[in-house]
């Protein structure tokens, strides 16, 4: 691979930055996206791709659209491929990774669901190195759209990504958008999120961050920017985060509620186990003009390691008084008293923790907008959480006979 | 099965059990009442070994062996049985899972084969109708938005799948209403053996009508004061406990 320099008017973050403080900067450090990766052939890679969850899905490999391993679109949707780099607007520090990427992407991946459509599709990202997708959804007015994102780390070495996902709603538009961020093998993580929400639109959106062993050397860090538009929009976020050894994820949402009657409802659980450390920052920003918002927050960290880190934090910003906010942050440990419950009938003590953690994560789970996705994803657990998944399907099993 | 010899307890620095005594013989149902803060609860906790409740003195054996050498899960996989007075609640663990893994600890530690699914859920099903519980309880959260009736049937349905040998129940017949109390006490004399036993804690007389006990105690001040049968229990509800409290100063 040859490197051409890239250039941004940002600045990179440092942990002194605000919204930067529990990011593991050092380990994105390692990595240059500042060049350009050559263009190289993406449509034969080596190793298994997993089983669909939607008919249709779309293969990104290191970045780049994989004609050959992707499904052709149905009826109702359109995909265009850019080449060009992308400009720089916001020369932010928060923007630091945008703007690498704008500058670095080898294309633009836009998917348009066109007019009172309705469209199921999912996305892989295959890494084998480093890469840095690009991809913007436009929603048409009406229409609707199922969208499962993940994750494949193929091979041994270590694979860094910078992803930037654009997604625009138009009005009436619905969005049901599954994040799965399952590392496989170690990874350094950076993605940018710009959620734009239309008048009368609909979004919820699960996240799902975790990875195979606890002994996966991983850092993750996701900046999204949310910013409710149009008037009576509304989203539901549910996130959880799983870490464990040395793992080490943050995230930084900022919600912007600038037009009449909109709503945010935000969900993030953590478990933070032997001495992994996970941050999430929700910034919550309700404008003069946001009359009528509605916003909850309900943010819950599990430190289930004596030398595991968490911090949560809500930050609400609210400069109208007609508005009902609530929220709510709480990093504690494992509930002694459901413990001794369950070791009171005979379960051992690393089942009966599985099960907890289990617990604290599932109503997220349950937001998953398909059954074979949740159980891919429970089944992606077992590494991290064994004796819960068999939890669940002997739940599932049993109770369907 | 059980033999308590001088067993004395504390919690942090506050002294609770002070040389408690107490054989319950294979098959005999036993009561222990007495007023509040005598150390009921704890003497359950205690047993089933919950973190908090430290042993500074006597012994208890189960079966002959040290109850109190086991961790809390393998006092319950050998045979005891604690029902709680205030199930907690798991959202996200549902009932039929906790059931199951509960059975196969218990079988694993006798070197039985994990139960066939098909006979466990026969088994389950059985044991709702008696305890008169709906079959949509299994899926749910364990003990989760059950009301505290519910609760309480849910502990025997446990104790019912599991069939301890030792059956603690602490205060299992507070807030249930007289209906309930017949279910769950049906529950309890079901599994009634020779080779079983069970201790009831209780405040009131009126579970005694529907679960007739071998032998009633009254613990007051971290200790057995006063034995006795049936009759004991009759004459406690008519005249309160100032007078034993009296004769043990």
């Amino acid at each position: 691979m040859t490197a051409s320099p890239i250039t941004t008017a940002s600045r990179a973050p440092t942990n002194r930055d605000e919204n930067w403080k529990y990011a593991n900067l050092r380990a994105l450090s390692r990595v240059s996206f500042s060049a350009t990766p050559d263009d190289h052939a993406n449509d034969s890679i080596t190793g298994e791709l997993p089983a669909r969850t939607t008919e249709c899905r779309l293969v990104i490999v290191d970045g780049q659209y994989s004609a050959a391993l992707s499904d052709a679109l149905p009826r109702g949707a359109e995909l265009k491929l850019d080449t060009q780099p992308a400009k720089i607007k916001d020369p932010s520090v928060d923007r630091h990774f945008l703007n690498l990427n704008r500058r670095g992407r080898r294309q633009t991946l836009r998917l348009q669901v066109l007019q009172h459509q309705s469209l199921q599709v999912e996305i892989l990202h295959v890494s084998t190195g480093i890469g840095q997708p690009a991809i913007e959804i436009q929603i048409d007015s009406g229409a609707e759209l199922t969208l499962v994102e993940r994750h494949l780390a193929l091979g041994t070495t270590a694979s860094a990504t910078n992803l930037a996902i654009d997604i625009q709603l138009a009005e009436h538009a619905k969005l049901h958008l599954a994040r799965w961020q399952h590392f496989e093998n170690p990874a350094s993580y950076i993605e940018t999120l710009n959620l734009s929400l239309g008048a009368s639109s609909e979004c919820d959106l699960t996240q799902i961050t975790s990875a195979d062993r606890r002994d996966v050397a991983v850092s993750s860090r996701s900046t999204v920017f949310v910013s409710h538009a149009g008037e009576g929009a509304q989203l539901h976020w549910n996130s959880a985060v799983i870490a464990d050894g040395q793992q080490q994820h943050d995230a930084y949402v900022r919600i912007e509620h600038q037009a009449k009657r909109v709503q945010t409802h935000q969900t993030f659980r953590g478990i933070a186990s032997g001495r992994s450390k996970i941050g999430f920052n929700g910034h919550m920003l309700v404008g003069a003009s946001a009359h009528g918002t509605h916003s909850g927050q309900s943010l819950k960290t599990l430190l289930a390691g004596s030398e595991a880190e968490a911090n949560v934090r809500p930050q609400l910003e609210i400069y109208t008084n007609e508005v009902t906010a609530t929220h709510g942050a709480t990093v504690g440990k494992l509930d002694a008293d459901m413990l001794f419950y369950l070791l009171s009938r005979g379960i051992d003590p690393s089942t009966a923790e599985s099960l907890l953690k289990w617990a604290f994560i599932s109503d997220v789970l349950t937001h998953l907008p398909s059954a074979a996705l949740r159980h891919h994803i429970e089944a992606s657990l077992v590494g991290q959480l064994p004796g819960a998944i068999a939890a669940r399907e002997s739940s599932s099993q049993e109770t369907s006979r | 099965m059980l033999e308590i010899n001088s067993l004395q307890t504390r919690i942090g620095d506050k002294e609770i059990l002070r040389g408690l005594n107490l054989t319950v013989k294979a098959g005999e149902v036993h009561a222990i009442m007495g007023p509040n803060g005598a150390g009921k609860s704890s003497l359950a906790y205690t047993l089933a070994g919950r973190p908090g409740y430290d042993v500074t003195g006597g012994s208890v054996r189960f079966e002959g062996a040290d109850l109190l050498a086991l961790a809390p899960e393998e006092r319950a996989q050998a045979g005891l049985f604690l029902g709680f007075q205030y199930p907690v609640e798991i959202p996200g663990v549902n009932n039929v899972y906790l059931l199951k893994a509960a059975l196969n600890a218990a079988r694993k530690h006798r070197g039985l084969a994990e139960v066939d699914a098909f006979e466990f859920l026969t088994l389950v099903r059985e044991k709702m109708r008696l305890m008169q519980m709906d079959e949509s309880f299994l899926s749910r959260g364990v003990n989760e938005g059950f009301s505290g009736g519910e609760k309480k049937r849910n502990e025997i349905l446990q104790m019912l799948v599991l069939e301890p040998k030792l059956a603690l129940l602490d205060e299992t017949d507070s807030g249930l209403d007289i209906d309930a109390l017949k279910v769950v006490a049906n529950g309890v004399n079901s599994l009634r053996s020779a080779d079983r036993s069970v201790v009831l804690v209780t405040h009131y007389q009126r579970l005694l009508d529907y679960i007739k006990p071998d032998v009633v105690h009254v613990l007051a001040r971290g200790r057995i004061i006063k034995s006795g049968g049936p009759e004991l229990a009759l004459e406690l509800e008519a005249r309160g406990y100032d007078w034993l409290l009296a004769d043990a100063a």
